[in-house]
């Protein structure tokens, strides 16, 4: 073989340092602490942070693959997380006993029904562009809230349903002490959990780094101009859109494992949901895929600390008024940290500083 | 090389398109052979980047008709006529410019080899599109630059970028539109010795719309001239260069003729 192209040279160089970089023992770190969490913090509050965290790391990302990837706005995302934890909910809790079949079999109507509406919802309004996309999105998914809420018969309406786990998921189920933890089902299915949103996450990677997911980083750019290198443009966002919504049914199904409990606002609601994936998005970084983790890990770690901050500052400075008086709205503080992180990491936490690192190396 | 008896790989009929009154391209019946470098010129207006349009697919005629290597293909769309080898740049700099130089290539030469439905395997697995990418890089004088995004190109590096793409379909015939449109004067000569490199190695058919008359008489092998969309002119460069019809449309069009 002739001597190798800087192409080559660089993608060797690549391989080497893979194993020595530091975002790879980043990574190594973040996956082992959420392993550890249960033993080190086995308080009810921060298992639950732990689990939501990667929960919604995974929604984000499959929310990226939309926006990020393929330059699609859908507010149609919350509902597809929505008919994830209702399928899980209505197998386990409403309609069948608690048995590790009916739990599979709710998955699988998670999947096929995501992806029934997605193909169905990309068939009908990807023809419209960008804005109107979103625009429709919006409008379905406040359809399917007034229809969890109204078929109360069949959906429990505002009450919603509550679920319980089978077997060694069970809360009820123990299976004795381990280093001093008592091992309930609460771990077995955060650990069930946890792995399968890594298998979820891993799944998403691969998508985005095969052919497909690059021809959907050059629809983003310039859609024209892809098709006229022959690609068949709606066939790829439809797919994009397809993927996207089938991920978040699933994590929706993990949510309701993890909660026991779904009902229209915590499940479908746009605004409870549908904004918070968006800024937690936005956050981390769009088209980065891990951007999700660190978006995620930011809103939901200040929004279960900030309130304990006004507790805080009135143990300590009991006389600062104004202090208080800040921090009891404490949704102002949230408000103006989301605005500095837009103006300082323009492209995210982790865009930014991918950006930063590689103007570094050059 | 063009030689009289040879089938022309594009041939027109009396193509004719019409925007309400105004006749943009009128009864134009000219040949191309194949391996050529056929220029279209003519001033501002004439109707040649229409004929590229109609050549193209881009526009349906209101009359006549487009041969490619004799068969009928008037009806087709810009698709499948790329598909049958007809590649085309644009005025306008046509790139993705958040993708990588080299990925703007490579996102190409997958769409030709037709693995774009692949949702599992590492792109970088098929690394023989990464060289290929990066020997047309090399081609249009890029390969330095190709881990840059687009967008961090110069205009004229961004126009040799199009080309690259253009090239990495692998068409039959080339139809270049304006290929230094909006450059610099520093910038141009590096086009034309790719344009040049382009010509001499004879494995394709070229079709070029330009405004530098210099480049266009020591580039091309014929020329056409258009005037307000009638071909009033078809030959070698000398014979354009002499012919009294051509002088006069340039000096009474009073267009830019140097």
């Amino acid at each position: 073989m002739a001597e190798k192209t800087p192409v080559q040279l660089f993608h060797l160089e690549d391989k080497r340092k893979r194993y020595r970089r530091s975002d790879f023992y980043l990574r190594i770190g973040v996956l082992g602490l959420l392993f550890l969490i249960p033993f080190l913090f086995p308080s009810y509050k921060t298992v639950d942070l732990a689990m939501k965290i990667v929960i919604y790391a995974v929604l984000v990302a499959s929310f990226d693959i939309m926006l990020g990837y393929t330059g699609i706005l859908s507010f149609g995302h919350g509902m597809f997380f929505g008919i994830g934890a209702y399928s899980v909910a209505f197998l386990i809790g409403k309609y069948g006993d608690p048995s590790y079949f009916n739990l599979m079999l709710g998955m699988a109507i998670a999947l096929l029904a995501a992806a029934a509406l997605a193909v169905i919802i990309s068939f009908l309004s990807l023809r419209v562009k960008a804005i109107f996309f979103a625009m429709i999105t919006l409008a379905i998914a406040e359809l399917a809230i007034v229809l969890a809420t109204k078929l109360s018969g069949f959906t429990g309406g505002e009450d919603g349903i509550s679920l319980s786990m089978p077997g060694i998921f069970a809360v009820s189920f123990s299976a004795g002490e381990f280093l001093g933890i008592e091992i309930t089902g609460r771990v077995f299915t955060y650990y069930l959990i946890l792995l399968s949103c890594l298998g979820l996450f891993i799944v998403m990677l691969r998508f985005t780094h095969s052919p497909l997911g690059r021809v959907l980083q050059a629809i983003r750019d310039n859609e024209q101009r892809a098709e006229a290198l022959g690609y068949k443009t709606f066939i790829f966002q439809g797919i994009s859109i397809t993927f996207g919504c089938v991920m978040a049914a699933l994590v929706g199904g993990l949510y309701a494992m993890w909660v026991g409990y779904v009902n229209p606002e915590s499940c479908l609601g746009v605004f409870e949901i549908m904004l918070a994936v968006l800024l937690m998005c936005i956050i981390g970084g769009m088209g980065t895929l891990y951007g999700g983790i660190v978006g995620a890990a930011f809103y939901l770690i200040t929004e279960t600390f900030l309130p304990d901050l006004q507790h805080l500052a009135r143990d300590f400075f009991p006389n600062a008024l104004f202090l208080h008086n800040v921090l009891e709205r404490w949704s102002l503080v949230l408000g103006v940290l989301f605005i500095l992180i837009v103006i300082f990491f323009p492209k995210g936490v982790i865009g930014s500083v991918r950006d930063y690192l590689a103007r570094g190396s050059r | 090389m063009a030689k009289e008896n040879e089938t022309p790989i594009i041939e027109t009929r009396d193509l004719t398109i019409r925007f309400g009154g105004h006749v943009a391209v009128d009864h134009v019946s000219m040949a191309v052979n194949p391996f050529v470098l056929k220029s279209i010129i003519g001033p501002n207006g004439a109707g040649k980047t229409t004929l590229f349009n109609l050549l193209t697919g881009q526009y349906k005629p209101t009359e006549g008709k487009v041969f490619l290597k004799g068969e009928d293909i008037t009806r087709l769309g810009i698709a499948d006529r790329t598909r049958l080898g007809m590649g085309r740049s644009f005025q306008l700099t046509n790139i993705f410019p958040l993708l990588s130089v080299l990925e703007n290539v490579r996102v190409a030469i997958q769409a030709r080899e037709g693995v774009g439905l692949n949702f599992w395997r590492n792109y970088l697995h098929f690394s023989a599109y990464e060289d290929e990418a990066y020997e047309i890089l090399k081609e249009v004088l890029l390969d330095d630059k190709w881990a840059k995004p687009a967008s961090d190109l110069t205009h004229g590096e961004q126009r040799k970028l199009e080309i690259a793409i253009l090239l990495s379909l692998k068409p039959e015939i080339l139809f270049l539109d304006e290929p230094t449109a909006g450059m610099s004067q520093e910038e141009v000569p590096a086009i034309l010795v790719i344009l040049e490199r382009l010509k001499d190695s004879r494995d394709r058919t070229m079709l070029l719309v330009e405004h530098k008359m210099d480049m266009i008489m020591t580039l091309s092998d014929t020329i056409a001239v258009l005037q307000d969309g009638r071909l009033i002119a078809d030959g070698d460069p000398e014979e354009i260069y002499q012919s009294e019809a051509v002088q006069a449309a340039y000096l009474g069009g009073g267009v830019k003729g140097e």
